[in-house]
Protein backbone atom coordinates (compact mmCIF):
# COMPACT_ATOMS: atom_id res chain seq x y z
CA UNK A 1 0.00 0.00 0.00
CA UNK A 2 2.32 2.55 1.10
CA UNK A 3 4.80 1.28 -2.31
CA UNK A 4 1.19 1.89 -4.19
CA UNK A 5 0.82 5.74 -2.45
CA UNK A 6 5.01 6.71 -2.88
CA UNK A 7 4.67 5.65 -6.63
CA UNK A 8 1.17 7.76 -6.78
CA UNK A 9 3.63 10.72 -5.56
CA UNK A 10 6.43 9.96 -7.88
CA UNK A 11 4.19 9.79 -10.55
CA UNK A 12 2.47 13.33 -9.92
CA UNK A 13 6.05 15.12 -9.00
CA UNK A 14 7.39 13.63 -12.47
CA UNK A 15 4.18 14.72 -14.37
CA UNK A 16 4.76 17.68 -16.89
CA UNK A 17 2.11 19.82 -14.67
CA UNK A 18 4.32 18.78 -11.71
CA UNK A 19 7.28 19.79 -12.98
CA UNK A 20 5.91 22.87 -14.44
CA UNK A 21 5.35 24.06 -10.73
CA UNK A 22 8.00 23.03 -9.42
CA UNK A 23 11.11 24.74 -12.20
CA UNK A 24 8.67 27.62 -12.90
CA UNK A 25 10.47 31.64 -11.33
CA UNK A 26 6.72 32.13 -10.25
CA UNK A 27 4.37 29.55 -9.79
CA UNK A 28 4.98 27.85 -6.96
CA UNK A 29 5.56 30.99 -4.67
CA UNK A 30 2.09 32.45 -5.94
CA UNK A 31 0.30 29.62 -5.48
CA UNK A 32 1.67 29.78 -2.24
CA UNK A 33 0.74 32.89 -1.29
CA UNK A 34 -2.79 32.09 -2.32
CA UNK A 35 -2.44 29.59 0.23
CA UNK A 36 -1.32 31.40 3.01
CA UNK A 37 -3.81 34.13 2.25
CA UNK A 38 -6.76 31.88 2.35
CA UNK A 39 -5.98 30.90 6.15
CA UNK A 40 -7.57 34.10 6.96
CA UNK A 41 -10.76 32.41 5.16
CA UNK A 42 -10.79 29.18 6.44
CA UNK A 43 -8.68 29.49 9.89
CA UNK A 44 -9.90 33.18 10.22
CA UNK A 45 -13.37 32.50 10.42
CA UNK A 46 -13.83 29.00 12.00
CA UNK A 47 -11.85 30.53 14.69
CA UNK A 48 -14.33 33.32 14.98
CA UNK A 49 -17.32 31.12 15.41
CA UNK A 50 -15.12 29.00 18.31
CA UNK A 51 -14.10 31.74 20.21
CA UNK A 52 -18.18 32.99 20.32
CA UNK A 53 -18.87 29.72 21.09
CA UNK A 54 -16.13 29.77 24.15
CA UNK A 55 -17.42 33.28 25.37
CA UNK A 56 -14.72 35.59 24.02
CA UNK A 57 -15.99 37.41 21.14
CA UNK A 58 -19.51 38.50 20.33
CA UNK A 59 -21.07 37.55 23.14
CA UNK A 60 -24.57 39.49 22.73
CA UNK A 61 -24.70 38.07 18.81
CA UNK A 62 -26.52 34.49 18.48
CA UNK A 63 -24.00 31.44 17.62
CA UNK A 64 -26.30 30.50 14.55
CA UNK A 65 -26.43 33.95 13.44
CA UNK A 66 -22.10 33.87 13.43
CA UNK A 67 -22.30 29.98 12.22
CA UNK A 68 -24.45 31.63 9.55
CA UNK A 69 -22.54 34.13 8.73
CA UNK A 70 -19.21 32.87 8.69
CA UNK A 71 -19.99 29.24 7.03
CA UNK A 72 -19.92 30.71 3.25
CA UNK A 73 -16.90 32.12 4.14
CA UNK A 74 -14.92 29.21 5.79
CA UNK A 75 -16.32 26.80 2.63
CA UNK A 76 -14.51 29.46 0.06
CA UNK A 77 -11.47 29.00 2.05
CA UNK A 78 -11.71 25.57 2.40
CA UNK A 79 -12.06 24.84 -1.94
CA UNK A 80 -9.44 27.59 -2.31
CA UNK A 81 -7.07 26.35 0.48
CA UNK A 82 -7.89 22.30 -1.17
CA UNK A 83 -7.13 23.33 -4.71
CA UNK A 84 -3.90 25.34 -3.97
CA UNK A 85 -2.89 22.80 -1.42
CA UNK A 86 -3.03 20.23 -3.98
CA UNK A 87 -0.91 21.87 -6.52
CA UNK A 88 1.87 22.44 -4.07
CA UNK A 89 1.72 18.63 -3.22
CA UNK A 90 1.28 17.99 -7.18
CA UNK A 91 4.50 20.19 -7.48
CA UNK A 92 6.46 18.09 -4.67
CA UNK A 93 4.37 15.08 -3.93
CA UNK A 94 8.05 12.70 -4.08
CA UNK A 95 9.06 15.07 -1.32
CA UNK A 96 6.22 15.45 0.72
CA UNK A 97 5.53 11.75 0.93
CA UNK A 98 8.37 11.00 3.21
CA UNK A 99 8.06 14.64 5.00
CA UNK A 100 7.58 13.84 8.87
CA UNK A 101 5.57 17.54 8.86
CA UNK A 102 3.56 16.82 5.90
CA UNK A 103 2.45 13.28 7.38
CA UNK A 104 1.63 15.08 10.30
CA UNK A 105 -0.72 17.83 8.59
CA UNK A 106 -2.56 15.34 6.74
CA UNK A 107 -3.35 13.56 10.05
CA UNK A 108 -4.46 16.63 11.82
CA UNK A 109 -6.36 17.65 8.56
CA UNK A 110 -8.65 13.92 9.20
CA UNK A 111 -9.27 14.74 12.50
CA UNK A 112 -10.30 18.32 12.13
CA UNK A 113 -12.19 16.84 9.39
CA UNK A 114 -14.24 14.58 12.16
CA UNK A 115 -14.73 17.46 14.96
CA UNK A 116 -17.55 19.38 12.65
CA UNK A 117 -18.91 15.90 11.55
CA UNK A 118 -19.45 15.32 15.39
CA UNK A 119 -20.40 18.69 16.07
CA UNK A 120 -23.17 19.07 13.72
CA UNK A 121 -24.52 15.63 14.56
CA UNK A 122 -24.64 15.99 18.16
CA UNK A 123 -24.60 19.07 19.93
CA UNK A 124 -25.51 21.70 16.96
CA UNK A 125 -28.72 19.56 16.42
CA UNK A 126 -30.29 21.34 19.58
CA UNK A 127 -28.35 24.86 19.13
CA UNK A 128 -31.84 26.50 19.51
CA UNK A 129 -32.17 25.99 23.00
CA UNK A 130 -28.30 27.76 23.73
CA UNK A 131 -27.79 29.93 20.40
CA UNK A 132 -27.97 32.99 22.83
CA UNK A 133 -26.28 32.12 25.89
CA UNK A 134 -22.96 34.00 26.62
CA UNK A 135 -21.23 30.52 27.07
CA UNK A 136 -22.15 27.86 25.01
CA UNK A 137 -22.52 24.02 26.55
CA UNK A 138 -19.19 22.16 27.47
CA UNK A 139 -20.10 19.80 24.48
CA UNK A 140 -19.71 23.19 22.13
CA UNK A 141 -17.21 24.40 24.05
CA UNK A 142 -14.99 21.20 23.69
CA UNK A 143 -15.68 21.18 20.26
CA UNK A 144 -14.40 24.84 19.79
CA UNK A 145 -11.18 24.08 21.96
CA UNK A 146 -10.46 21.01 19.33
CA UNK A 147 -10.99 23.26 16.45
CA UNK A 148 -8.92 25.98 17.30
CA UNK A 149 -6.05 23.38 19.01
CA UNK A 150 -6.15 21.18 15.48
CA UNK A 151 -6.35 24.43 13.03
CA UNK A 152 -3.24 25.76 15.49
CA UNK A 153 -1.77 22.68 14.52
CA UNK A 154 -1.79 22.16 10.75
CA UNK A 155 -0.45 25.53 10.48
CA UNK A 156 2.28 24.94 12.37
CA UNK A 157 3.03 21.33 10.70
CA UNK A 158 1.72 23.07 7.14
CA UNK A 159 4.65 25.91 7.72
CA UNK A 160 7.32 23.15 9.00
CA UNK A 161 7.26 21.26 6.11
CA UNK A 162 9.70 23.40 4.08
CA UNK A 163 11.86 23.08 7.20
CA UNK A 164 12.44 19.21 6.61
CA UNK B 1 16.05 54.83 10.75
CA UNK B 2 18.82 52.95 9.22
CA UNK B 3 20.76 52.61 12.86
CA UNK B 4 17.67 50.63 14.28
CA UNK B 5 18.18 48.41 11.97
CA UNK B 6 21.72 48.20 12.53
CA UNK B 7 21.12 47.86 16.63
CA UNK B 8 18.46 45.25 15.91
CA UNK B 9 21.07 43.29 13.34
CA UNK B 10 23.41 43.52 16.81
CA UNK B 11 20.39 42.62 19.20
CA UNK B 12 20.52 39.26 21.36
CA UNK B 13 17.04 38.40 19.49
CA UNK B 14 18.48 38.23 16.47
CA UNK B 15 21.58 36.41 17.58
CA UNK B 16 19.03 33.86 18.56
CA UNK B 17 17.15 33.63 15.66
CA UNK B 18 20.35 33.27 13.69
CA UNK B 19 21.38 30.43 15.82
CA UNK B 20 18.82 28.35 17.04
CA UNK B 21 18.25 25.53 14.85
CA UNK B 22 13.85 25.91 15.29
CA UNK B 23 13.80 29.91 16.35
CA UNK B 24 12.93 31.00 13.32
CA UNK B 25 10.53 28.02 12.04
CA UNK B 26 8.66 28.35 15.28
CA UNK B 27 8.33 32.49 15.33
CA UNK B 28 7.34 32.00 11.64
CA UNK B 29 4.49 29.95 12.42
CA UNK B 30 3.35 31.96 15.08
CA UNK B 31 3.22 35.25 12.98
CA UNK B 32 1.17 32.87 10.47
CA UNK B 33 -1.28 31.82 13.38
CA UNK B 34 -1.96 35.67 14.51
CA UNK B 35 -2.07 36.17 10.73
CA UNK B 36 -5.17 33.55 10.72
CA UNK B 37 -6.76 35.48 13.52
CA UNK B 38 -6.34 39.00 12.45
CA UNK B 39 -7.10 38.26 8.86
CA UNK B 40 -10.47 36.65 10.15
CA UNK B 41 -11.53 39.54 12.16
CA UNK B 42 -10.78 42.30 9.97
CA UNK B 43 -13.21 40.51 7.20
CA UNK B 44 -15.88 40.06 9.28
CA UNK B 45 -15.50 44.07 10.30
CA UNK B 46 -15.06 45.20 6.79
CA UNK B 47 -17.73 43.09 5.49
CA UNK B 48 -19.91 44.36 7.44
CA UNK B 49 -19.19 47.93 6.95
CA UNK B 50 -19.87 46.81 3.06
CA UNK B 51 -23.08 45.58 3.86
CA UNK B 52 -23.05 42.22 3.10
CA UNK B 53 -23.24 39.94 6.14
CA UNK B 54 -24.58 40.61 9.83
CA UNK B 55 -26.89 43.28 8.26
CA UNK B 56 -29.38 43.63 11.46
CA UNK B 57 -26.25 43.77 13.96
CA UNK B 58 -24.84 46.86 14.63
CA UNK B 59 -20.97 47.77 13.08
CA UNK B 60 -20.29 49.52 15.93
CA UNK B 61 -21.19 46.46 18.39
CA UNK B 62 -19.44 43.99 15.31
CA UNK B 63 -15.75 45.45 15.95
CA UNK B 64 -16.17 46.18 19.53
CA UNK B 65 -16.49 42.43 20.57
CA UNK B 66 -14.17 41.54 18.24
CA UNK B 67 -11.58 44.78 18.77
CA UNK B 68 -9.82 42.66 21.61
CA UNK B 69 -9.16 39.91 19.84
CA UNK B 70 -7.80 41.84 16.86
CA UNK B 71 -5.63 44.20 19.31
CA UNK B 72 -4.06 40.85 20.96
CA UNK B 73 -3.65 39.60 17.37
CA UNK B 74 -1.83 42.62 15.87
CA UNK B 75 0.18 42.86 18.95
CA UNK B 76 1.55 38.92 18.34
CA UNK B 77 2.07 39.60 14.63
CA UNK B 78 4.05 42.75 15.73
CA UNK B 79 6.23 41.00 18.46
CA UNK B 80 6.85 37.84 16.32
CA UNK B 81 7.61 40.06 13.06
CA UNK B 82 9.92 42.46 15.19
CA UNK B 83 11.88 38.90 15.70
CA UNK B 84 11.86 37.31 12.49
CA UNK B 85 12.80 40.88 11.20
CA UNK B 86 15.93 40.89 13.57
CA UNK B 87 17.10 37.66 11.86
CA UNK B 88 18.25 39.50 8.71
CA UNK B 89 17.95 43.25 9.37
CA UNK B 90 19.97 44.90 7.33
CA UNK B 91 18.43 42.74 4.12
CA UNK B 92 15.02 43.82 5.08
CA UNK B 93 15.94 47.49 5.59
CA UNK B 94 17.43 47.87 2.09
CA UNK B 95 14.40 45.06 0.89
CA UNK B 96 11.68 47.42 -1.45
CA UNK B 97 9.14 44.33 -0.53
CA UNK B 98 9.63 44.92 2.83
CA UNK B 99 9.72 48.89 2.83
CA UNK B 100 6.12 48.48 0.87
CA UNK B 101 5.34 46.07 3.68
CA UNK B 102 6.18 48.67 6.96
CA UNK B 103 4.67 51.84 4.76
CA UNK B 104 1.22 49.59 3.74
CA UNK B 105 0.84 48.53 7.05
CA UNK B 106 1.36 52.38 8.72
CA UNK B 107 -1.42 53.19 6.41
CA UNK B 108 -3.52 50.71 7.70
CA UNK B 109 -3.14 51.39 10.98
CA UNK B 110 -3.89 55.15 10.86
CA UNK B 111 -6.90 54.45 8.29
CA UNK B 112 -8.22 51.89 11.00
CA UNK B 113 -7.87 54.36 13.85
CA UNK B 114 -9.18 57.55 12.22
CA UNK B 115 -11.76 57.01 9.34
CA UNK B 116 -12.44 53.69 9.79
CA UNK B 117 -13.09 53.98 13.49
CA UNK B 118 -15.29 57.18 12.38
CA UNK B 119 -17.18 55.21 9.74
CA UNK B 120 -17.82 51.94 12.19
CA UNK B 121 -19.74 54.91 14.62
CA UNK B 122 -22.07 56.46 11.47
CA UNK B 123 -23.01 52.97 10.77
CA UNK B 124 -24.02 51.91 14.14
CA UNK B 125 -27.25 54.20 12.88
CA UNK B 126 -27.76 53.41 9.55
CA UNK B 127 -27.32 51.22 6.93
CA UNK B 128 -24.25 50.53 5.17
CA UNK B 129 -23.68 53.83 2.68
CA UNK B 130 -21.19 55.05 0.44
CA UNK B 131 -18.95 56.27 3.43
CA UNK B 132 -18.58 52.98 4.93
CA UNK B 133 -18.23 50.81 1.85
CA UNK B 134 -15.36 52.88 1.11
CA UNK B 135 -14.13 52.43 4.34
CA UNK B 136 -14.50 49.04 4.39
CA UNK B 137 -12.82 48.61 0.79
CA UNK B 138 -10.02 50.93 1.56
CA UNK B 139 -9.31 48.93 4.64
CA UNK B 140 -9.42 45.05 3.34
CA UNK B 141 -7.41 46.83 0.15
CA UNK B 142 -4.61 48.01 2.84
CA UNK B 143 -4.08 44.88 4.87
CA UNK B 144 -4.48 42.64 1.84
CA UNK B 145 -1.37 44.60 0.47
CA UNK B 146 0.26 44.24 4.03
CA UNK B 147 -0.08 40.72 3.00
CA UNK B 148 1.52 40.33 -0.67
CA UNK B 149 4.16 42.76 0.60
CA UNK B 150 5.15 40.01 3.51
CA UNK B 151 4.78 37.59 1.66
CA UNK B 152 7.20 38.87 -1.19
CA UNK B 153 9.63 40.28 1.11
CA UNK B 154 11.03 35.83 1.47
CA UNK B 155 10.78 35.78 -2.90
CA UNK B 156 12.42 39.25 -4.03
Amino acid sequence: MSHFIQHICQLLYDSQFGTYIRESDYAFSIIESIHVLAITLLVGTIALLDLRMLGVVLRGVSVTRIARTVFPLTWSGFAIMFVSGFLLFWAEAAKNYGNPAFRIKLVLLLLVGLNPLIFHTTIYQRVHEWELLELSPWRARAAAIASLSLWSGIIVAGRMIAYF
Amino acid sequence: MLSWFVALSHSWLSQYMQQSRWGFAVVEAVHLLGLAVLGGVVLIVDLRLLGLILKTESARNIAHGLSRTLLASLAIMLLTGIALTSEEALKCYHSPAFRWKMLLLAAALLFYFTFHRAALLRTDKYQANLWSRLAGAVSLTLWLGVGVAGRAIGLL
